[in-house]
């Protein structure tokens, strides 16, 4: 599908061969969603590209917006990386993956729900249970506990690539404390102030909808409905990497940011620290992982957690989004039986593929794996974040070696897939638009509804080639723009 | 609002404040230096003096990093050393730059509680202020730098003042700025009272200073001032008891009260508001010997500090100091 406009602004663009592009088709022409920027560059010239991106640098200095890296010990505060060249895609094919997106998570649920409950998914062998039960991710305390309409991980960030064919696929979900979602709405807040013009005709669909939706799914696990639910947002602090997120969104959401040490709990209910003496709390929403919850229960050296967190939650006193043990379901072992999960539990074909993957607890693939090194991306299971993996074409013997080792010590922490063709769009390189691989992180929402973010956040791999979009490790980011094509 | 908070909000009007206040003090003592005769010279230790730092340590690690002077600095040199103490030295409390780093902290703790507009000023004088201070600038220069430091912090109030929710955070940094204003009329005075004279049993000169004066903003209404006083009054009766001048004790006490009077520990607050009101209301000012009115200075400057720690009692009482989350976990 191209613009029925002949541009001369990809002339020369330089395809990465074998992926699919986001704006320019095989012909060299944009594709429709793309035909605005494509407008934009044939009427203003490069020049002004370069220049909108000048500004746009400024204003995310200006915006105060940040990411920050741990370094030696100490945190250093980095501008957001954020590409002039949005990325764009149409609102048909947006409404198709996001109603996948919300099923997938459904099924999640659902899958959750049972592990601690009967654990029918496992005595149907639909899920081998020793995969679930030696999970250090599978945590036996919240066994029994059902949370507000059965539903633990609330919010997920599922992210999404692109084959060779275009054709959207599942890499991985997010469960726990998935970030990112305040950097899709700054970049729209930044794109806004640098291309008035680009947005004077609306067909961009809005995405400042997410903090009143997020807010009203909180609301909505409040013990007290009926009530203005008293809401914090739990986070580890100034140091942690996500802290811009953190504060961003208590902000957009009115509710307070509290720390471990702003929270007691007495006789199971969970109080704030107020001014004016201590309020209790109905839902918390939490940036802090499992086991640094609830020194009593996890981890007891944590220095993050509230002591008696987990009981108030268990006893149903107050509502923590994500639920502790949502984890177990974003295991990348768990991962590649989501297609199956979502057959079993809403008897429907999944609508978003997964990508490929082996199991190495499996003996059969974990040969293939070990055999095919060279060609595959190892992921060990629990690590987020891009560390840990293994890109097989790009890796050394020595590499090779220690993952080899690595799996045969622990088969069940290891998955692998084929190295993807990840979609490209053009970034801003040098002054020149050059591909770059990039993909798609939407935000997902269960309460009492279900909702998703329009697009999500885009990150690509600014290094020539490199399929490593992570923010810590050199990626950058685009907007994303779901352009209305139904009008 | 939560416990926690009230310390950062308190803490981010006050240093705000001290950076307009440290950045006139700053341009104010220049002025002294193009007002005085050229046999009196300015003694630049007075400026570390007043903001409580000891001036000895300081020159000296400046004369020994000076080779060839046998540790002693040249005029200068002093000059030279205390200035770069005062705006950008990296291990100087009360520098511009130090300050500017404490005030993006706090704001950064409370970064729910700022209306976005107010959030971008605070960053963009940080930006502008590790930008240009670094540098070593020449007097002209330095008139200029802390001008534009006086201009963008006014700005940020400005917005502050029209965007940011009325509330007890609101209420709390009006606080913290009048506090540290008050703090930082006192310490200006002590420059005028050491700079004229020492302390001394003598009933003390009148001063006029209107350079100083000038550098607060203030030499238009201390005119005003002058003008409809019965009595014989000088710019220290100005800087103490005027409640219509917006730097003066009086108006900073007046302002402080108003802003306390909807917390939830009023009273302690205004029981040290009063207290200091009255140390104002029951002096003949004129009247005072240098080192009596030197003494009251001081008096004053215990009374602001009380003030402080009653603004922050209930914090210091149920407040575990936060942990630094050292132990950081990896989100996804």
């Amino acid at each position: 599908m191209t613009a029925p406009i002949h541009t001369s602004s990809f002339s020369g663009y330089p395809f990465t061969d074998g992926c699919y592009d986001e704006l320019v088709a095989a012909t060299g022409q944009p594709r429709l969603p793309a035909a605005a920027i494509a407008r934009f560059i044939d009427k203003h010239g490069r020049a002004e590209l370069l220049a909108r991106q000048v500004l746009l640098n400024q204003t995310i200095s200006a915006m105060g917006v940040c990411f920050t890296l741990y370094s030696e010990g100490q945190n250093i505060d980095r501008g957001w990386p954020l590409d002039v060249m949005p990325r764009t895609i149409p609102l048909s094919e947006w409404r198709k993956t996001s109603a996948g997106l919300t099923q997938r998570l459904q099924a999640l649920n659902l899958f959750i729900d049972d592990l601690y409950h009967e654990q029918k998914v496992l005595k149907d062998g639909i899920v081998p249970a020793d995969l679930v039960l030696d999970s250090r991710n599978f945590l036996a305390p919240c066994r029994g506990v059902s949370p507000p309409f059965g539903v633990w991980a609330h919010i997920c960030g599922t992210d999404l690539v692109r084959d060779e064919s275009g054709r959207f696929l599942v890499l991985e979900d997010n469960l726990r404390v998935p970030s990112g979602v305040s950097y899709m709405l700054e970049n729209r807040t930044v794109m806004k102030r640098v291309f008035p013009e680009l947005f004077a005709d609306s067909t961009i669909v809005p995405v400042d909808d997410y903090p009143h939706q997020l807010w009203k799914m909180l609301a909505s696990l409040s013990p007290r409905p009926g009530d203005v639910p008293c809401m914090v947002l739990l986070t580890p602090g100034i140091y942690n990497s996500a802290y811009f997120e953190h504060s961003f969104l208590a902000q957009q959401m009115g509710i307070e940011l509290a720390e471990n040490t702003d929270l007691t709990v007495e006789d199971d209910g969970v109080y704030l620290r107020t001014l004016h003496g201590r309020k209790k709390v109905d839902v918390i929403y939490r940036r802090v992982d499992d086991i640094f919850l609830d020194p009593t229960v996890f981890r007891p050296d944590s220095v993050l957690g509230v002591p008696g967190l987990f009981n108030a939650w268990a006893k149903g006193q107050v509502a923590i989004a994500n639920a502790p043990g949502s984890g177990v379901a974003d295991d990348k072992v768990i991962y590649a039986y989501v297609p199956k999960i979502i057959e079993y539990y809403l008897g429907e074909k999944p609508l978003i593929d997964n990508v490929p993957t082996f199991l190495c607890s499996d003996e059969k693939e974990r040969g293939y794996v070990l055999a095919n090194l060279d060609q595959l991306v190892v992921k060990p299971a629990n690590e987020s974040g891009g560390y840990g993996i293994l890109i097989g074409p790009r890796s050394t013997q020595v590499e090779r070696d220690d993952m080899a080792a690595a799996i045969i010590a622990n088969p069940r922490n290891f998955i692998a897939q084929p190295t993807l063709a990840l979609s490209t769009a053009p970034t801003l390189c040098d002054g020149e638009l050059e591909p770059r691989h990039l993909d798609l992180r939407p935000f997902i929402l269960q309460g009492q509804d279900l909702y998703c973010s329009t697009g999500g956040l885009s990150r690509v791999a600014l290094r020539k080639g490199s399929l490593v979009v992570n923010s810590s490790q050199g990626g950058g980011s685009k907007d994303t723009w779901i352009i209305n094509d139904e009008v | 609002m939560l416990l926690k908070s009230v310390e950062h909000i308190f803490w981010l009007g006050r240093y705000l404040e001290r950076l307009d206040d440290t950045a006139r003090l700053i341009n104010a003592t220049s002025h002294l230096l193009i007002d005085s005769h050229q046999d009196t010279q300015f003694g630049w230790p007075i400026l570390l003096e007043v903001l409580g730092q000891d001036s000895k340590a300081i020159l000296g690690t400046a004369a020994a990093a000076v080779e060839g002077e046998q540790g002693k600095l040249s005029v200068a040199d002093t000059e030279k050393a205390v200035m770069a103490y005062l705006i950008n030295a990296a291990d100087s409390p009360v520098s511009i730059l130090y300050t500017s780093s404490a005030l993006k902290y706090n704001a950064r703790t409370i970064r729910p509680l700022i209306p976005r507009d107010m959030w971008e000023e605070l960053n963009a004088l940080d930006l502008f202020l590790q930008q240009n201070c670094s540098m070593a600038v020449s007097r002209q220069q330095r008139y200029q730098l802390m001008s534009e430091v006086s201009r963008r912090c006014q700005m940020v109030v400005g917005v502050l003042d029209g965007t940011m929710l009325r509330s007890e955070a609101f209420d709390l940094f009006n606080i913290g700025r009048h506090v540290e204003r008050a703090d930082m009329t006192t310490r200006i005075m002590d420059v005028m009272v050491l700079q004229q004279l020492q302390p001394t049993q003598i009933k003390r000169p009148k001063f006029r200073w209107t350079s100083i004066l000038n550098a607060l903003g203030g030499v238009e209404s201390y005119q005003h001032y002058v003008a409809h006083q019965a009595a014989d009054v000088d710019a220290i009766d100005y800087l103490l008891t005027y409640a219509d001048f917006p730097r003066s004790i009086a108006y900073c006490l007046n302002r402080a009260g108003a802003s306390a009077r909807g917390l939830p520990h009023s009273v302690s607050i205004l029981q040290q508001v009063y207290q200091l009101q009255s140390l104002l209301q029951h002096q003949a000012l004129s009247e005072l010997s240098t080192e009596q009115l030197h003494s009251l200075i001081d008096h004053i400057q215990a009374g602001i500090i009380s003030l402080h720690q009653a603004i922050l009692a209930p914090c210091q009482a149920s407040c575990q100091a936060p942990l630094a989350a050292q132990t950081q976990q990896k989100s996804a």
